[in-house]
């Protein structure tokens, strides 16, 4: 795979072009980091990545640079990989029997699929947030939220207190939860355990959040929540959220890239582009029909 | 923490890091060790059942009973398939009736009872059925292929209800009443729906059950005794069968009878097994707790 | 009019009958119940015009007594505490190997074997269950007995036996049968149940949680020990407790090799009894109401202790499915 990797680096200068340019464009959001160098920015970017379930291709050449702080949404009809996709990006897609990737995804520069980055790792800086809300059932909601500090240790209890408030507060969960902390994740509402789960995955400070349809299992009302949330959270982090509601990708996202599927069944990105433009004036007909329909 | 570069947090492995991983090296390991020696004490039971029995496996073990000149187990095999038979033709029918109405009919009040008599049932060990038979029934009728029948009854019966009950509820609802919004009976939706839906996995439990009254041995002892007489279907009397042989010729000190113990275990534990690998084959996942 | 009435009595009567045939089935099972409790309560009751429920259960003084003069039984005395303590012990032994090792193997097949290996690795660990228990007794009794006493048993005596006399053994003669042999014997056949169950309850924790835990940045291992093992502890629990009531019932193999000694042994390698071993081995020479009586009150504690287990496991297992084992 290794060398793979390196070959299609070499050989993708198309792809060096758009990744130049999504650099250059400054992040919405940067100034209020400013103390974060141009190289911790949380640049994602995608070179022809495919991603296999044994010998059926699920993904297939998708390159995707990604604008820091800011989000993107992933769209298109089901079963066109954006799952399988956004899976790849922290190295959850390798923990499925017989399912590999190939070509390259980097993060300032690193790559995430390099020998030197453990799996274990990569997901602490790139989180995720599932599509069903999975708080752990054995454990209290202050002890989700700590969950992850906890399995590397080094941090001292009155700090962790610290961050499992700060999270439930960024979540907007907080006054909603802080009388009972020690109930557990599961005696919480949908919309709450989502939101749970989502301080959770950023109590670990990563500096990517992928999100894989974090409404679907949720009522309107709890999904306007978790927008606004998913808005605010882009100040700080990039953020990649799949969704097949039209509607929420054109309100939650600054960018929005269009997948589809091809006659073997593997799922390419069509096209990409500021999410304003994608909903009213998309390049490809495919686009525009696949938006239109949806929007009747 | 925060001002860490994504390139440091991704390439540097912390200490604490390099200690989890190691742990979750050693308890993968680990696991699989336990694994391994899960299935080590059937190979080497089998081996060793293999080893042993081989120079007694001869025609003559197969056809002759204890008491001829080239002894055999004959009327063991025989005793103990008669046995199991008729012990599966009582309790079979029964245990069936009885998952049927807890699935179709009973009241959620009965099924929370009769549920939990059938999870007692389970439990009952097979010494406790042996000594009921051998208390209430061998002074009555005698040491007898009927009290070992009665006995291993009690143990089968709970197996084949529990089987039936459970293969029942994967019959979906729908089905059901899809035939009696037909004007279909009760009764004939669960014979016809119901149950020959289920067929299959009704007759697994009943083999299983069968395998299981097989190798049963602490009944048989206090009620079918054994006896090196050759019994063709007069119950009344007593039988012989294979467990019987195995525990008894197994504290001989003879050679010729040690060795004809390990030769009956591999014929016990052949169909036992062949039962099992042929059934559970065919349905693997099935679950009998 | 009349036509349709008739059809419809007759469609009824039909059903009821079918509901009645079925339901004899399930009170068939619950006069064997109520049969088994009616002869063990009814024929251990002489024992208890003798002697009280309080010296069966503390005395380790089995005697059937001797006949004076007059042709009557006097000094006998039936106490069950060596039998009891052999039970305990035993299956403690057991459940001490089989539910460590039974859990991790299980969590070797549902969560580190490929489907490739998984699949006949749970197959063999079931046919374990299908082997008769007496084939596993004469395996003991013929070979594996030995060879625990000169490994595991020896070592255990070794390192621990100067120091706890209980573990202790000669080194020069090692008793022929012994106590921890049986008990280790009992777990290879339990083994295959708590493999069963625990594999069961390991496959039922959903992934959307295991997945939860990797995405935090867990290894494998955390997977399984923070979340796996909690959300299933219940049904883990319960399986191990389903295994302990079948080696506290298990009879032959333990007979085979337990030696069937009286009272209870000085030392874990020196035999002894189990009540049920020693309901196989003394029932046929029991004689007299008083005497069968002493058999009835053995098989009706191995009855109690197995029922209270089977009932234990009924609740916890209703627990857990309430709960989706949260509690």
């Amino acid at each position: 795979m290794a060398t793979e990797k390196r070959n299609t680096q070499a050989t993708s200068t198309g792809a060096k072009d758009e990744l130049a340019q999504a650099a250059a464009r400054p992040a919405a959001h940067a100034a209020s980091r400013a103390a974060a160098s141009e190289s911790d920015a949380g640049r994602l970017v995608l070179e022809n990545v495919s991603a296999r379930y044994g010998a059926f291709r699920a993904v297939k050449d998708v390159t995707l640079a990604v604008r820091p702080k800011s989000v993107t949404a992933l769209i298109g009809p089901s079963g066109c990989g954006k799952s399988t996709l956004i899976r790849t990006i922290n190295r959850m897609h390798e923990t499925l029997p017989g399912a590999t990737v190939s070509g390259s995804i980097s993060l300032d520069g690193v790559d995430l699929y390099s020998a030197n980055v453990d799996p274990v790792r990569a997901r602490r800086v790139v989180g995720m947030v599932f599509q069903k809300p999975n708080p752990f059932p054995t454990m209290s909601i202050s002890e989700n939220v700590s969950s992850g500090l906890r399995l590397t240790g080094g941090t001292s209890k009155s700090e962790i207190e610290g961050i499992v408030e700060d999270s439930l507060r960024r979540a907007a969960l907080w006054d909603e939860v802080k009388e009972k902390l020690k109930q557990p994740g599961t005696s919480l509402s949908g919309g709450q355990q989502q939101r749970l789960c989502i301080a959770r995955t950023i109590a670990v400070k990563p500096r990517v959040v992928l999100m894989d349809e974090p409404c679907s299992a949720l009522d309107p009302v709890a999904t306007l929540k978790i927008e606004e949330l998913i808005r605010d959270l882009a100040a700080e982090y990039t953020i990649v959220i799949v969704t097949h509601n039209m509607q929420q990708a054109s309100r939650v996202s600054d960018e929005t890239a269009f997948f589809s599927m091809d006659d073997d069944r593997a799922g390419y990105l069509v096209e990409t582009g500021p999410t304003a433009e994608m909903f009213t004036n998309p390049k490809q007909a495919l686009t525009e029909g696949y938006i239109q329909g949806r929007f009747g | 923490m925060q001002m860490d570069t994504i390139a440091k947090l991704l390439t540097q492995p912390t200490a604490s890091e390099r200690s989890r991983q190691r742990v979750s090296w050693v308890m993968r390991t680990l696991v699989g060790v336990s694994a391994f020696l899960a299935i080590l004490p059937l190979v080497a039971l089998i081996a060793f059942v293999l080893i042993k029995s081989a120079p007694y496996l001869v025609p003559s073990f197969f056809l002759n009973n204890p008491l001829d000149t080239m002894p055999g187990i004959l009327n063991a095999i025989v005793g103990s398939l008669q046995l199991t038979g008729l012990t599966v033709l009582i309790s079979g029918p029964i245990g069936i009736a009885g998952g049927v109405y807890l699935s179709e009919f009973a009241s959620p009040r009965v099924v929370a009872i009769g549920e939990t008599a059938i999870d007692v049932m389970l439990g009952v060990p097979s010494i406790v059925a042996g000594v009921f038979a051998y208390l209430v029934l061998v002074p009555v009728l005698g040491f007898s292929g009927w009290a070992a029948v009665a006995a291993l009854s009690i143990l089968t019966l709970p197996i084949m209800m529990r089987s039936t009950q459970e293969v029942l509820r994967l019959v979906p609802q729908a089905i059901r009443e899809a035939s009696l919004a037909l004007g279909v009976p009760v009764w004939r939706t669960a014979l016809l729906v119901s149950v020959r839906t289920a067929l299959p996995g009704i007759l697994t439990g009943v083999i299983l059950a069968f395998s299981r009254a097989l190798g049963e041995t602490a009944p048989l002892l206090m009620t079918a005794r054994g006896t090196n007489a050759e019994n063709w279907l007069d119950f009344s009397t007593t039988m012989n069968a294979m467990p019987i042989v195995i525990y008894q010729y197994a504290a001989a000190a003879d050679d010729l009878l040690i060795g004809q113990a390990w030769a009956t275990a591999l014929v016990l534990m052949a169909i036992a097994l062949t039962i099992n690998v042929l059934v559970r084959g065919r349905t693997v996942n099935s679950r009998t707790a | 009019m009349a036509g349709l009435e008739l059809q419809r009595t007759g469609g009824l009567s039909a059903d009821s009958l079918f509901r009645r045939i079925t339901g004899t089935g399930l009170l068939a099972l619950g006069i064997a119940l109520a049969g088994l409790i009616v002869a063990f309560v009814g024929y251990s009751n002489p024992l208890w015009a003798i002697q009280s429920p309080v010296d069966f259960l503390t005395s380790a003084t089995w005697s059937t007594g001797t006949i004076d003069e007059n042709g009557q039984v006097v000094d006998a005395l039936y106490g069950a505490f060596g039998a009891l303590f052999g039970t305990a012990a035993t299956s403690l032994i057991a459940v001490l190997f089989a539910a460590p090792i039974g859990i991790l193997a299980a969590i070797y097949l549902v969560e580190f074997a490929p489907p490739r290996i998984s699949a006949p690795l749970t197959f063999v660990v079931e046919l374990i269950a299908a082997i008769p228990s007496v084939v596993f007794g004469l395996w003991a009794a013929g070979d594996l007995s030995d060879r625990l006493r000169d490994t595991i048993e020896w070592w255990i005596a070794l390192s621990f036996g100067r120091f706890i006399p209980f573990l202790s053994e000669d080194p020069e003669s090692p008793a022929a049968d012994s106590v921890f042999r049986a008990g280790f014997l009992l777990a290879i056949m339990i083994l295959p149940m708590v493999v069963a169950v625990s594999r069961e309850f390991i496959r039922s924790v959903p992934i959307s949680l295991r997945e939860g835990y990797i995405g935090m940045g867990a290894t494998k291992w955390e997977v399984i020990r923070d979340v796996i093992l909690p959300t299933a502890r219940i049904g883990l629990i319960g399986g191990v407790l389903l295994a302990l009531g079948r080696a506290i019932g298990e009879t032959v193999a333990v007979t085979m090799v337990i030696g069937n000694a009286e009272g209870v042994p000085t030392s874990l390698f020196q035999p002894g009894q189990t009540v049920a071993s020693k309901i196989a081995s003394n029932i046929a020479e029991a004689s007299g109401e008083v005497a069968i009586g002493s058999m009835a009150a053995l098989g009706l504690s191995l009855f109690l202790l197995t029922t209270i287990i089977s009932l234990a496991v009924r609740m916890l297992i209703r627990r857990f499915a309430f709960t989706g084992g949260r509690a």
